[in-house]
């Protein structure tokens, strides 16, 4: 059998011919031209260009010249435990067993899982942290791999949310809101920048294969487009079955076959856009054709064996399973290659409310690193300037212990959590705000979700308080009314 | 581009009065509101704007608008001001006011300023119809107000389109499926006048028509199978999709279709069927999520109730008064929360909020009932014509019957520990009356020469002064006996009563939980009840030592009955017995059931005797038949328990309280509130309830400005893909303009005058000459008027996603019609549903499936998980229905193609289609390829199409005559058998251009 991109490459010539072939037909150039630019109604909906499945994202954007061409977030599902990871509390030791004061909690409201708990009894980590790099900063035996990278590290250890349990706390910190119906991040990014991958879209989602059955779910909503138009949510690039649904043809059929059928597909369409002159029909021809490249564009992605060997040395073995994190890790890296504008990982497992001394090793132990290989890799291929990088979850967890303290858990935690970022115009060995003694209050400088989604968009060019959509008569935007770009950890 | 649209023409034509609705407000709107508009709290400068008097008001020796003097007036010299900083509005807001708007501005001033409510607000008039020249063209009132808007702006309507064009538009706008070859035929050679009008009527009358409208109101209702929020697990709201589409079958008129699904549960004797209505606003997504506050999350669905109810019936954006005024639009918090309180008496709770349900009748439970109401009758009347024998029976039982093995006691000097007093009466029971109604103890002594003492009987006996004339003094007439105890001694020692070591107790009847053995289990917290509140029957029990007691000179036996349930729950009238009989129980009652009058015996005694009379002395027919009740009474609960339980509306006895929720948070309360409309609407009616059913009865008093517009504004966005109102989901403030204002008042009113008749409605729209015409864009058409809002063209659309679906099925011949029932689970991709959620107990894989009645009905009927909704729905733009969506978007995106070319569903489609066209088509390829090709797009092909068609069967005959296993992967996809057999190679073949087919823009769209 042909490869798949040998065949692609014998047939590129009778491609280029029907795409010339395309701009002769039909539509005049005005109508055409209103397409491509897009279409601003009476109510300032605006609408971006899609023909056929290619995204140009909305005039006038980005705002400013963008640091970080492309964004790669390794979301950290069910909320990782920032003093036991990246938030080193050396005041724990001396607190550690006491009883956490009122003055600290200060009536903040718990969960029902631990709100009708007696004792609120501090916990120290029980993992060792070692101080990094040049920067110095200090990170938990927990992570090994992290501990290479300290000085690519953005760390930002004052993260705050509003909600407190899992559903609303994700979707807040996708879409800016606790209840669904809001566009999520890499929507935003589409719909604002468009695509700059002409085979791919611009917005991919890989989800980790999840071990843990007790693991928090995830929900499609979380990389939906909400109330922007449905191609800007996340494609899903599967570890098993289709790489993209429906991607593989079931009845194998060859790349030339199927080239000789979409050409007869093209000519029926063609004619059939001559009798009724509507531009959706050459919209849907392109929409034919983009398909194609990524029926071609998809399996090379995929096929690692062009990796030299020095991308498993990095990786690790666990890279050559799909489905990893680590494998999932290179992925994103080879999308990103590819110049896909978002690529959204989810790894799920971090909820743990018992035996965290038991349960928090092993699954740090499966994203530690892939994620620092990432890092590594990118900056190795020259990627890391203008890619961002971005690690975290939704919430943090308590200082206090949830259960028995021998083999305790910790609960949810919005009022502070780490997450760290690197690359794409944030300052490398940098670290953002402290929290209190107890890990449990910011002491100073408070980054909201808000904060880091505006500070997201702004990496990426784009002002969070100018891209909005109008829906329900009212300007939406990512960050509703809140949001402040966090000048510090900009380089 | 329409803004340019609508308003080039009225700044060139300076003779046309400003209209302020159209013109001038919606510029107010966009720019100014937010800081000088309805929210108080947001005012700047005390000036606000969304109001004439506002706007005139002196404001310190200026005044944002003189009518007449543009330039006195500071609204122009702040909106032109030199210094950019001054200017209006605030370079912050991100909004700048185009030079023409400015001109507007000025003119309205220079013009009087004149003023009028929003549009929206303002009850619809009966306009009547405009004058057109060209006065043969309409066909009904609709055409008159389209084509004077044409001849305004100087345009003609276009041709009429094709007929086979027109039947594929009205098939899929009313039934959401092509015409059959049949239909095809059928009206292409009727040539009468009336032809179309069939059409029409044979579509509205077809139960396809319900399940297609039914379609688009679930993503309103935000209706799914699942629950949403974290595991999404699955629930059975399908019994309210059927309701709906019944409704549409029925042509239900729309004040009731809205009474029913607001307040069907509050209207006089509800039937199920319109307490099923009510599912509408149960269908929200409910949490199970462990950690949750109860509170916040019942709030969220009751403000879900609140903006899905206003959006579809209103098209009012009301979420955005949730946490302050709405900033456009006259709707205070206050009033939001007074809304609020309509859906904020549902006894619900935050945390797995499923109930209240109901029910659904089935047919199995039914059958069950009426089998075993038919049994017993029959048993019933055999009993009767039995009834010597059972006398004789009984009376023969009476006089086999021994001495009585008890001997009733008489305590000397009970005490109740709640200071309750108890009386003796004549049959040596004592009856409690009095004291504190909390826990309670009774103690007894009794005296007794007895020896060789066997048992203790206690017998808890009904009497008419305890509650509900019951045995127990709860006022549920329940009673628990949480332990008993009883010690004995010699009789006039002063020793201390060795207590007696108990071997069983036995009942004739305990409550499920509550049972006989509680009593003596040493532990308080449990104990014996009895179902007081359905059973108000005497009781008994008798408790059995280890070893008979009694002494020689007499016993003194202490009993006491604890009874630590509480709130009064002890026995009310109590009798002790003992007996001196081995082996003696509660079983030797029934003589004693046979000696007591017929009259004076209770239902379980009742029940005893007739369960021994037939099966010692009946007929073996007639005892046959009466053991066979229980295993049906069995069936009727199983069946019962098996019913479909659906969530619907209801209110609390007791109204919950209201409150204005500051910033919208559910703990932070302010001013109590009560259920009311807003202000800026028509009132409700003195006589309308405050409920939801009052609340219903207002939207649909013919009176709302709103109702029937948003109702009739849906209908056009249907069938001409773009409401008359754009922005269907709001009419307020911010809304586009309509682009027949008139018209739409036109069909607001007809559509209340003809008493909401939805069938008759659509029948109108298809049957007017706007909706009969081409849609063919020409060049002048995409400049003008690219997205057809002045209709000088027939409406193009792009099929949904259902219907894309559907079509596939119907024109491959495997569309299963069957209307209703559960939802079902087609073709799938593996592992979608566990890799996002993968924990056992809350979450399982997709169950697919094999059969017909799964793989090949409606696409409405696919079950629709919230978090992973069907994908092939998904990349056609359907909604998660987390939410309700009035408007779908419509996309083009590459994985369209992938769902049409290797989604197994439309593979296998195509080899039905394939093999249809082989077998119906005719012998040649020419008319297998015309069959084929009138199927999927409901015309014949030119001859340059089929030239294209007739290339690709020969090439592919070729190919799959070389590759044969090419062919048997091509025809091995989809799980059902291809029929008769074929040859195989041209069948492929057929199946290849069958998949092209599909694959076609026409057939994805209706012209």
């Amino acid at each position: 059998m042909t490869h798949p991109i040998d065949e692609a490459r014998s047939l590129a010539t009778r491609r280029q011919f029907l795409a010339r072939g395309a701009s002769c037909y039909g539509l005049g150039a005005a109508a055409l031209h209103s397409l491509l630019t897009g279409e601003q109604t009476g109510t300032g909906e605006h609408r971006t260009t899609h023909v056929g499945g290619i995204n140009e994202g909305l005039r006038g954007l980005p705002h400013a010249v963008p640091k970080a061409r492309r964004v790669i977030y390794l979301f950290q599902s069910g909320a990782p435990s920032q003093m036991d990871l990246l938030d080193y509390k050396p005041s724990l030791e001396k607190l550690d067993g006491t009883e956490l004061p009122a003055s600290i909690r200060m009536g903040q409201r718990l969960t029902g899982m631990t709100s009708r708990q007696s004792k609120f009894t501090v916990t120290k980590s029980p993992w060792k942290f070692r101080q990094c790099g040049d920067a110095g900063i200090w990170l938990s035996d927990l992570l090994p791999w992290h501990q290479r990278i300290a000085d690519h590290m953005c760390l930002v250890k004052t993260m705050h949310t509003e909600a407190i349990n899992h559903d609303p706390a994700i979707t807040f910190v996708q879409s800016g809101h606790q209840q669904p119906g809001r566009p999520c991040l890499g929507s935003w990014a589409s719909y604002g920048l468009g695509s700059q991958a002409k085979d791919l879209p611009a917005f991919v989602v890989l989800l980790s294969k999840c071990t843990d059955n007790q693991a928090q779910p995830l929900y499609s909503r979380l990389w939906g487009s909400g109330f922007l138009p449905s191609n800007h949510q996340g494609v899903k690039l599967r570890g098993s079955g289709d790489p993209v649904l429906y991607l593989n043809d079931p009845t194998g059929e060859s790349l030339r076959n199927r080239r000789t059928m979409l050409d007869d597909l093209a000519r029926l369409n063609e004619l059939h856009h001559g009798q009724v002159g509507d531009p959706e029909v050459q919209a849907r021809i392109a929409a034919y054709e983009m398909a194609y490249r990524m029926q071609i564009s998809v399996p090379g992605l995929l096929d690692f064996s062009d990796e030299p060997a020095s991308t498993w040395e990095l990786y690790g073995e666990d890279a050559k399973i799909p489905g990893t994190h680590a494998a999932n890790c290179l992925l994103a890296r080879r999308l990103a290659e590819r110049d896909v504008r978002f690529i959204q990982l989810y790894h799920r497992g971090w909820d743990h409310h018992s035996n965290l001394p038991g349960r928090h090793p092993g699954i740090a132990r499966q994203v530690d690193r892939g994620s620092a290989a990432l890092v590594l890799d990118l900056l190795q291929r020259g990627l890391l300037d203008d890619t961002l990088v971005v690690w975290g979850g939704e919430f943090g967890r308590t200082v206090y212990a949830q259960g028995s303290r021998k083999k305790f858990g910790r609960d949810h935690h919005p009022r502070c959590f780490s997450v760290w970022m690197a690359g794409g115009g944030v300052r490398a060995g940098y670290q953002h705000g402290q929290t209190d003694d107890f890990c449990y209050n910011i002491a100073e400088d408070g980054v909201h979700v808000h904060d880091l989604n505006a500070t997201i968009l702004h990496l990426l060019g784009v002002n969070h308080e100018r891209l909005v959509y109008r829906f329900q008569g009212r300007d939406y935007r990512l960050t509703d009314v809140h949001g402040k770009v966090v000048a510090p950890i900009l380089a | 581009m329409i803004t340019s649209l609508l308003s080039a023409p009225l700044v060139a034509q300076q003779t046309t009065p400003l209209d302020f609705a159209r013109d001038v407000r919606p510029i107010l709107s966009e720019n100014c509101f937010q800081c000088h508009g309805p929210d108080d709290n947001a005012r700047k400068a005390g000036l606000r704007l969304d109001r004439r008097e506002g706007a005139l008001a002196d404001l310190g020796g200026h005044a944002a608008v003189i009518p007449g003097r543009p330039d006195k007036s500071e609204l122009i010299a702040r909106i032109t001001h030199r210094d950019p900083s001054e200017r209006m509005p605030q370079q912050k807001t991100g909004k700048q006011l185009t030079p023409e708007q400015i001109a507007t501005l000025r003119r309205w001033i220079e013009e009087g300023a004149q003023w009028s409510e929003h549009w929206a607000f303002v009850p619809p008039q009966r306009p009547a119809l405009p004058r057109v020249v060209n006065r043969s063209w309409p066909r009904n009132a609709i055409d008159h107000f389209v084509l004077a808007r044409l001849e305004q702006r100087g345009t003609r309507p276009a041709p009429e389109a094709d007929r086979s064009t027109w039947l594929r538009r009205v098939s899929f706008d009313l039934t959401g499926l092509p015409p059959s070859l049949a239909q095809i035929d059928a009206f292409l050679a009727d040539r009468t006048p009336a032809a179309f009008e069939r059409v029409v009527d044979a579509l509205l009358a077809s139960p396809r028509y319900g399940e297609h409208w039914a379609r688009s109101w679930l993503d309103i209702a935000r209706y799914a199978d699942t629950d949403g929020y974290q595991y999404d697990r699955e629930r059975t709201q399908w019994p309210w999709r059927d309701w709906v589409i019944n409704a549409y079958n029925q042509n239900m008129p729309f004040d009731q279709f809205t009474v029913e699904q607001l307040g069907g549960d509050l209207l006089p004797n509800a039937t199920v069927q319109q307490q099923a209505g009510t599912g509408f606003n149960r269908n929200h997504p409910i949490t199970i999520e462990g950690g949750v506050i109860d509170e916040e999350y019942r709030t969220e669905y009751v403000i879900d109730r609140v903006v899905t109810t206003s959006t579809a019936w209103m098209g009012m954006t009301f979420l955005c008064a949730r946490c302050h005024d709405h900033k456009y639009d006259p709707l205070s918090q206050r009033e939001f929360y007074e809304f609020f309180a309509f859906f904020n008496q549902v006894p619900e709770r935050g945390l797995q909020g499923f109930e209240p349900r109901i029910a659904m009748p089935s047919k199995e439970h039914d059958d069950a009932k009426l089998a075993l109401a038919t049994l017993e009758a029959t048993v019933a009347k055999a009993s009767a014509t039995l009834r010597p024998q059972r006398l004789a029976w009984e009376k023969s039982l009476v006089a086999k019957r021994g001495a009585d093995p008890w001997v009733v006691q008489d305590p000397a000097h009970p005490t109740a520990s709640s200071g309750a007093s108890l009386e003796a009466l004549p049959d040596k029971s004592f009856l409690a009356s009095g004291g504190d109604l909390g826990k309670e103890t009774y103690e007894l002594l009794i005296r007794t020469d007895l020896t060789n003492i066997t048992a203790i009987r206690i017998e808890c006996l009904t009497h008419k002064s305890l509650p509900h004339g019951g045995a127990g003094r709860a006022s549920n007439s329940n009673f628990v006996l949480s332990g008993f105890e009883a010690a004995a001694r010699l009789a006039g020692s002063t020793q201390a009563h060795i207590p007696l070591k108990l071997a069983s107790a036995v009942a004739d009847y305990s409550q499920r939980n509550y049972e006989i053995a509680k009593a003596i289990d040493g532990n308080p917290g449990t104990g014996w009840a009895v179902d007081g509140p359905t059973r108000k029957e005497d009781r008994v029990a008798v408790f059995t030592p280890t070893r008979p007691f009694g002494w020689e000179a007499g016993t003194e036996l202490r009993v006491r009955l604890q009874q630590h349930f509480g709130t009064g729950h002890a026995i009310g009238r109590l009798r002790v017995s003992l007996s001196t009989q081995a082996g003696v129980g509660i079983q030797a009652g029934i003589a004693d059931f046979a000696a007591t009058e017929e009259a004076a015996r209770t239902p379980t005694q009742r029940r005893s005797l007739t369960e021994a009379f037939m099966k010692q002395a009946a007929p073996p027919v007639v005892r046959d038949d009466y053991l066979r009740i229980p295993a049906l009474r069995k069936n009727v609960a199983a069946t019962n328990a098996r019913r479909v339980r659906l969530m619907v509306m209801r209110d609390l006895a007791t109204p919950r309280k209201t409150h204005v929720l500051e910033r919208g948070e559910y703990h932070r309360k302010l001013a109590e509130v009560t259920a009311g409309t807003p202000a800026a609407l028509p009132p409700m009616a003195k006589e309308l309830p405050r409920n939801r059913l009052g609340l219903a009865r207002w939207l649909v008093s013919g009176q709302h400005p709103l109702t029937a517009r948003v109702a009739v504004n849906r209908y056009w966005q249907a069938f001409f893909d773009t409401g008359i109102v754009k922005t269907a989901e709001n009419f307020g403030s911010q809304s586009e303009y309509p682009s027949h204002p008139v018209l739409l008042d036109w069909l607001a009113t007809e559509f209340v005058g003809t008493d909401w008749d939805v069938k008759r409605m659509h029948k109108l729209i298809t049957l007017s000459a706007t909706y009969r015409q081409s849609s063919k864009v020409s060049r002048r058409d995409a400049v003008r008027d690219p997205a057809n809002r002045w209709l000088a063209r027939g409406p193009s659309r792009r099929l949904d996603a259902e219907e894309i679906r559907d079509q596939a099925l119907m024109v491959s011949g495997l569309l299963i019609d069957k209307i209703g029932g559960k939802s079902v689970f087609p073709y799938h991709p593996k592992g979608l549903w566990m890799e996002i959620n993968n924990r056992p107990g809350y979450s399982r894989p997709y169950p697919h499936q094999t059969t017909p009645d799964h793989l090949y009905r409606r696409s409405l009927y696919t079950f629709w998980k919230r978090t992973v909704p069907p994908p092939t729905m998904q990349a056609f733009d359907a909604p998660e229905r987390e939410f309700c969506v009035v408007r779908r978007s419509s996309t083009n995106t590459p994985l369209q193609p992938f769902v049409l070319m290797h989604d197994p569903q439309f593979v296998e489609a195509a080899r039905h289609l394939g093999a249809r066209m082989m077998r119906e088509g005719g012998k040649n390829n020419r008319q297998r390829i015309e069959m084929g090709f009138r199927l999927v797009t409901g015309r014949r092909p030119s001859p340059s199409e089929r030239a294209i068609l007739a290339g690709t069967v020969t090439r592919r005959l070729a190919l799959y005559r070389q590759d044969s296993a090419a062919a048997a992967r091509l025809l091995d996809v989809g799980v059902s058998k291809s029929g008769k057999p074929l040859d195989r190679a041209e069948h492929a073949a057929w199946t290849a251009v069958a998949r092209l087919l599909i694959n076609l823009s026409e057939a994805v769209t209706r012209g």
